[in-house]
């Protein structure tokens, strides 16, 4: 008995009448807050957060507020009441709810999405993604390849020490900053600065409202080499000469950049197109002549704004664009979603649910009234 | 009876685009903001910004004139074809007072100067406004955007004025010898442009001209030197280029038109422009000469030239009939129509209920015939779905909330719908009018929104979902007033209360996939379905609000009158969602920026709050007081 308790409990749609005043707060307060902290930091903070900290009152977050109310609405369909022609199309609609919070999480969790940025010209294969970083030493002694060694933005902390077999020395990270300027030093360094850090420092800066528009930086120490490479160093993102060094005849470039993603494929830009409403400064359309390369066969795409193209499970969307002197460069937004189905799916059930409801009902609701008013 | 009338009036009002209307001057198409448009929008459009009005009231125009007022496109013609005459109109409207004395003018009541005044007001400023117009918009005062708008006003007149001086016949030919090489009558008069063709027909006289000393200069080089002074001083109204009249040689559709200044000074006239040129031209000597036969004559030629060559570029027809709405005035007339609706009504109050309901619903039904007509000329016109900028929602919501009252009317046949109708129109109409002020509604669209599918469904299901939820909110104050009225009667409440009911389901519909749609369109270009992006989450919360008072209801939290309040409260959420986002400034929705929207917002709320909790607890207490008894 002590199951139905709880399904009697959980089927109340007194907890969907809280669950969502309490997310109607969590909406209202999300967007008055992208004014001051942007839009990243609170979808974080309101949106896909579990618990959101008042202060030091925690409360649910968006997540699981949604949970609640998916578990609410599950279990809606224990009622015994709703079984029936009359209520079929309140039936109908709550199941198009439940696929789409269930769509909603599928995205939230497994979704990926990120940048392509080609010139005119040149290919790419990989997505850069929107916030996290990476640091990339390429061991370019080789005639024929380079050796890539990757470390991932959750190591790139303060104090992390990054060594690996690949390496023969090891990088200690001494801090690593959000946001930053390279500033020019002022007074000479000491001689354990090298490369850049000897005409440069790095200079802390507040935390851009939106978060890809920090430029992040690091100052780390290069030790155990056993040469004179040993030193202080310093990085950051979009710095125009690479910092090499060399240890025991083998040559690194050390770079920072965005997290790459590799694709099973690549994509030249042939011409980036930008065309104005003539005689105004309102743009009428922006399209990407592009070539898909895929195991040496080439195809001939056009991808533009409302058309993306569509390639084993990613979504290229034409979404910004760079004007150069020569030529132009086109950036596309690359997204991975396996929810992306459920909206299509449940707003055609939700629509078939409602209507029915609507046409059983509204006949009743309009009534022709034969009363009088009684004045 | 009424219905006759109605079907009557339809029909007339069809007639203005069935019957084929002779192209006239008013109809000559011009490119401006991306937008092939009639002249005659064009130069409301202008007078808009320096008079603030379309048409030109007495109070402007010459007092000797003693006409009843004047159009934006009989003024145009007559400051371009007598360019130096434009001081007689008094069209600059300045109300700031400090920009008046500052410019040496007597304190107007009317507000309204004239150019002569303005310009001798502006030499003495003009070093102020050289170093206001490098300062950044953030640090003017309103003084300065003040002082600017005059100065740019005064700008537009003159680009205005000028801008077809090359093809009037300003430069009189006497002199026998010259009229020959010219090959025309001494006496004639031709224009700059004309003189250009034949330039190389005067050469040899030039040729003489140059080569002889000035004690050998017989009358016919006298002259030509006083040509040549001329054609200089036209030469010097070049800088009107703002009339960009004439369609690219190529017909391509992408390629911006040229104003004949410009064409004047590129030299690289095509033979299609050529013509289009002249023809213009012997128009404009038409108009002076007021012999309005040939005028029609040529007109009709510059309308067979348009359409035949140029790759059939502009769409005559779409342009005469830009004309004619602009005359039409058709939301002028739907708001009379409500108004009067709404006055008959309250006069069915106190005498001849049947009658006068009656007659007022058909003022309803008539001012929302012309309500849509207007709105379904718009889609003609620019060939897009009913919404696309702020001002267009305006007037659709509206459309939307009198068809819902014209439909609960017709159920119910008692007045209520009629009510709600004139003032859910009327009220949305007036602040419709007030965005129509702010220049050409028919604005071309930003790439992203460039989607004609998309717009008519996304957009026009949030709008008849903002529509919807309006009219339940409506509903709901009928429903309080109603039961302080007679809070004995339940029967006729419980009919109210159903309607409520029933027009929230009714608004979730709209709203629910409106939002879906919206997210399915995010999803098709930006790559995702929900981006918490303030207007979608201002769209949300409609939703929310909506599903949370259906389910307070079936929880039984709220009785019929917390939820006929919760619908009143509805409306603020909606017109949140609607205008108050885009004061937010950030997203990717922030179209439609207006100032000063915050304190409309605000008096909205606080009215909606006041009558909606008001009425709650005056109802709250009639039903006490009858259980009392």
């Amino acid at each position: 008995m002590r199951i139905k308790d709880i399904i009697n409990f959980l089927k109340q749609p007194k907890i969907f009448v809280f669950a969502i005043i309490w997310m109607m707060m969590l909406v209202v307060l999300g967007t008055l807050a992208q004014k001051d902290m942007g839009l990243y930091t609170a979808q974080n903070r309101y949106f896909s957060a579990w618990i959101t900290w008042f202060w030091f009152v925690p409360m649910p977050g968006g997540r699981l507020t949604l949970v609640i109310i998916l578990i609410n609405l599950s279990f809606f369909f224990f009622k015994k009441s709703i079984w029936k022609i009359k209520k079929l199309g309140i039936v109908i609609l709550h199941l198009g709810g439940i696929l789409l919070l269930v769509g909603g999480g599928l995205t939230a969790m497994f979704s990926s999405e990120g940048n392509m940025v080609i010139e005119e010209g040149a290919q790419s294969n990989h997505v850069e993604d929107y916030h996290f970083m990476e640091l990339a030493i390429i061991n370019t002694s080789a005639v024929n390849f380079d050796e890539f060694t990757i470390f991932d933005q959750p190591l790139l902390k303060r104090n992390q020490v990054l060594a690996h077999a690949n390496l023969n020395f090891e990088i200690e990270i001494l801090n690593y900053l959000e946001n930053c300027e390279p500033t020019k030093r002022t007074s000479p360094a000491g001689i354990q600065y090298k490369g850049m850090l000897k005409n440069f420092i790095l200079n802390e800066l507040k935390p851009e409202k939106e978060d890809n528009w920090n430029r992040p930086g690091m100052i780390y120490k290069i030790s155990n080499s056993g040469t004179n490479a040993d030193g202080m160093y310093g990085i950051f993102l979009g710095q125009s000469i690479s910092q090499t060094v060399s240890v025991n005849d083998k040559d690194y470039t050390i770079i920072l950049r965005r997290k790459r993603t590799y694709l099973p494929f690549s994509i030249e830009l042939l011409d980036f197109k930008k065309i104005l409403h003539p005689g105004t400064d309102i743009p009428k359309s922006y399209s990407s002549d592009i070539n898909l390369i895929e195991n040496g066969v080439v195809r001939k795409i056009l991808i533009q704004m409302n058309e993306p193209l569509r390639h084993k499970g990613y979504t290229f969307f034409q979404s910004s664009f760079i004007e150069g002197p020569n030529s132009e460069t086109t950036v596309l937004a690359v997204v991975k979603n396996y929810g992306r189905l459920f909206p299509y799916i449940s707003s055609i059930i939700m629509c078939i649910g409602l209507l029915f409801h609507l046409s059983q009902k509204l006949p009743d609701l309009f009534r022709k009234s034969k009363e009088k008013i009684a004045v | 009876m009424k219905i006759h009338n109605l079907t009557l009036s339809f029909i007339i009002l069809l007639c203005g685009i069935l019957l084929p209307r002779d192209f006239d001057h008013r109809d000559i198409p011009i490119h401006e903001n991306g937008r092939i448009k009639p002249l005659d929008t064009f130069v409301r459009n202008q007078l808009l910004l320096i008079y603030g009005k379309r048409s030109i009231k007495p109070k402007a125009l010459p007092e000797e004139l003693n006409s009843k007022g004047l159009s934006a496109i009989d003024w145009f013609f007559d400051i371009a074809l007598n360019p130096d005459e434009g001081d007689k109109y008094r069209v600059f409207n300045i109300s700031n007072p400090e920009v008046v004395a500052s410019l040496g003018l007597y304190w107007d009541p009317s507000h309204l100067y004239n150019r002569k005044e303005i310009l001798s007001g502006l030499k003495n400023q003009i070093d102020y406004i050289t170093t206001i117009q490098g300062k950044p918009g953030a640090e003017l005062t309103q003084f300065d955007t003040h002082m600017l708008k005059v100065y740019s006003n005064v700008i537009q007149y003159q680009t205005l004025s000028y801008s077809l001086s090359c093809l009037l016949p300003l430069i009189q030919i006497n002199h026998k010898t010259i009229a020959q090489s010219l090959s025309v009558n001494p006496g004639d008069k031709l224009s700059y442009y004309q003189l250009m063709r034949k330039a190389n027909q005067l050469s040899p006289l030039m040729e003489r001209l140059l080569n002889q000393d000035k004690d050998e200069w017989s009358e016919s080089d006298y002259e030509l030197q006083h040509i040549m002074g001329i054609l200089n001083e036209i030469d010097q109204d070049k800088f009107a280029r703002i009339l960009k009249i004439i369609p690219p040689e190529s017909g391509n559709q992408n390629e911006e038109w040229q104003s004949p200044w410009e064409l004047m000074e590129s030299r690289m006239i095509g033979p299609n422009q050529e013509k289009l040129l002249i023809t213009l031209e012997s128009f404009l000597k038409s108009r002076i000469d007021k012999d309005t036969v040939k005028s029609d004559s040529v007109l009709a030629e510059y309308e067979n030239l348009l359409s035949h060559s140029f790759n059939g570029l502009s769409n005559l027809t779409n342009v005469k009939l830009e004309t004619w709405t602009n005359q039409a005035n058709l939301f002028y007339k739907s708001i009379a129509f409500y108004i009067l609706a709404f006055l008959l009504l309250v006069i069915s109050w106190m005498t001849k209920p049947k009658l006068l309901r009656r007659i007022s619903f058909a003022c309803l039904l008539s001012g929302l015939a012309f309500h849509f007509y207007g709105i379904l000329l718009r889609i003609i016109i620019m060939q897009r779905p009913p919404v696309s900028t702020l001002y267009e929602s305006i007037l659709f919501v509206s459309l939307i909330g009198v068809i819902c009252a014209s439909l609960l009317e017709y159920n119910r046949k008692d007045g209520m719908g009629i009510f709600m109708g004139a003032i859910v129109g009327g009220v949305l109409h007036f602040v419709g009018l007030g965005y129509a002020n702010d220049g050409d509604t028919l604005g071309m669209l930003v790439a992203v929104l460039n989607s004609n599918f998309w717009l008519a469904t996304h957009v026009t299901t949030i709008t008849i979902g903002y529509g919807t939820s309006l009219f339940a909110g409506v509903l709901g104050h009928v429903y309080l007033l109603q039961t302080i009225r007679t809070p004995f009667d339940k029967k006729y409440l419980k009919t109210v209360n159903a309607n409520v009911y029933g027009a929230t389901l009714f608004a979730l519909f709209f709203t629910l996939f409106g939002t879906i749609l919206g997210g399915i369109w995010a999803d098709q270009s930006w790559g995702r379905f929900w981006g918490w992006d303030p207007k979608e989450n201002g769209a949300l919360l409609i939703v929310m609000w909506q599903i949370m008072m259906l389910h307070l209801r079936i929880t039984g939290f709220v009785k019929p009158m917390g939820f006929a309040l919760g619908m009143i409260l509805n409306n603020i959420v909606v017109i949140l969602a609607w205008f108050g986002v885009n004061l937010l400034g950030v997203g990717l929705h922030s179209y439609g920026f207006a100032t000063g929207i915050a304190i409309n917002i605000s008096l909205f709320i606080a009215f909606e709050l006041i009558t909606g909790i008001g009425t709650y607890y005056w109802a709250k207490n009639r039903q006490k007081q009858l259980t009392a008894y």
